[in-house]
């Protein structure tokens, strides 16, 4: 009881002593980390108000809110009774501790492989990075969602950043009846990519057979286009093929089965197995009348 | 002739490739019949043929009911042109054609009136 009583009283003399150096540095701390957030906040807006595009200027920012924030610590601790010279000794040991462990573990600290702005493929999302944090990656896809996705997550996925290449290779695929001019559709094909402003000249594009399948003659059209051009130019240089197709008189192939029909009075016989050589029957090449379905 | 340089031959020669688009037209204004283009000279053209004419196309729309009164801001003589201010062939017929097409005097300046719609 004693023993608290002069506690209580040690600290009473402390207060007397010290109380008002508390309250002031005090209310110094908490009024400037409030106008820091204030002026930080403020900046910031109009920063990217005026400079929607410019990351320099609100690194810059920031850089002015934590110059701030340390002033006020500082200002507060001096209040107190703390010699700034003591106070600055201690932050530069400890900015010197901070930048050596950084750069001592920066080779195994995990990145995300992309920065703000980037049009990104993560997992099942492909959209456009508006922010990463420490925890989470800000993104937004391209019907308009915002999606929040781990970077754990991120990091453990197959991740497609369409930002490190310049242009991208544009697939135009088209497939032409049996009966079509070939020779005749490779060239318009190739004409309409080569004619375009965005596709590049090197390397040119190209035209090739890519299969001779069931009912189609495909062709694969190849040619390179600026990143940023990419879907719009896809999408154009398709419908012009359709077009300039359609008006040099190339018909596309769709699927398509023949089946012949041979009326001299084959017996399937109702049991599954194939037709006896010998007997005509359905889908034997030996139908007296045919009939093109 | 080394592959580079018969390369180098084709694409000067075979297909010219533009660089741009503009869609240049007829405005009528108090004063008279003015030309323009959209977008201007000054500004970076249209890099696709296909939104240069859906752009034609959406002009003359917007400008059809002043066009058939004469109003100031009639859009007269619709068309899309290269960067060589030459008219570009529309990609849907493979014809040049001309919206809105009615004979101005500017000069001989005004477009082409080859198929009119």
């Amino acid at each position: 009881m004693e023993n608290e009583m002069s506690r209580l009283q040690a600290l009473g003399e402390t207060m007397t002593q010290h109380g008002t150096q508390m309250a002031l540095a005090l209310a110094i701390l908490i009024l400037g980390l409030l106008a820091a957030r204030w002026i930080h906040s403020r900046l910031s807006q109009a920063i990217r108000k005026r400079y929607p595009k410019n990351k320099l200027a609100l690194l810059m920012c920031n850089l002015l809110y934590i110059i701030i924030v340390i002033m006020v610590i500082l200002s507060a601790a001096v209040e107190f009774g703390a010699k700034p010279v003591n106070l600055l000794r201690l932050l530069t040991i400890i900015a010197l501790i901070v930048t050596g462990v950084l750069i001592f573990l920066k080779p195994f600290i995990p990145t995300l492989p992309f920065k703000v702005g980037n049009t990104v493929k993560a997992g099942n999302l492909l959209g456009k990075v508006e922010a990463i944090t420490f925890l989470n990656t800000r993104m937004r896809t391209f019907d308009g969602k915002t999606f929040f996705v781990p970077n754990r997550q991120i990091l453990d996925d197959i991740v497609i950043n369409y930002h490190f290449t310049q242009t991208r290779r544009v697939k135009i695929d088209v497939s032409i009846r049996y009966d079509q001019d070939l020779l005749k559709a490779k060239r318009v094909l190739e004409a309409l990519m080569t004619e375009d402003p965005r596709v590049k000249t090197k390397p040119g594009p190209m035209v090739y057979v890519l299969n001779l399948a069931g009912s189609s003659v495909d062709l694969g059209g190849r040619c390179w286009v600026d990143n940023k051009d990419y879907w719009v130019a896809r999408c154009d240089l398709l419908e012009k093929a359709k077009l300039r197709f359609d008006g040099e008189g190339i018909q596309f192939a769709f699927p398509q089965l023949d089946l012949h029909i041979n009326h001299d009075g084959y017996r399937a016989g109702g049991s599954g197995c194939p037709a006896p050589s010998g007997l005509k029957g359905l889908g034997t090449h030996q139908a007296a009348d045919e009939e093109n379905i | 002739m080394k592959i580079a340089d018969g390369l180098k031959l084709i694409e000067n020669g075979w297909i010219r490739k533009p660089k741009g688009f503009r869609v240049r037209f007829n405005r009528q204004t108090e004063a008279g019949v003015a030309a323009g283009l959209s977008p201007p000279p000054e500004a970076a053209p249209l890099n696709s043929d296909v939104t240069a004419w859906r752009y034609a196309w959406k002009l003359w729309q917007a400008t059809r009911e002043a066009a058939e009164t004469g109003a100031p801001g009639a859009l007269y003589n619709i068309t899309v042109v290269d960067d060589q201010d030459l008219p570009f062939r529309f990609y849907g017929t493979g014809e040049f054609e001309t919206y809105n097409p009615k004979h101005v005097d500017d000069g001989g300046n005004a477009a082409g009136e080859e198929n009119e719609t």
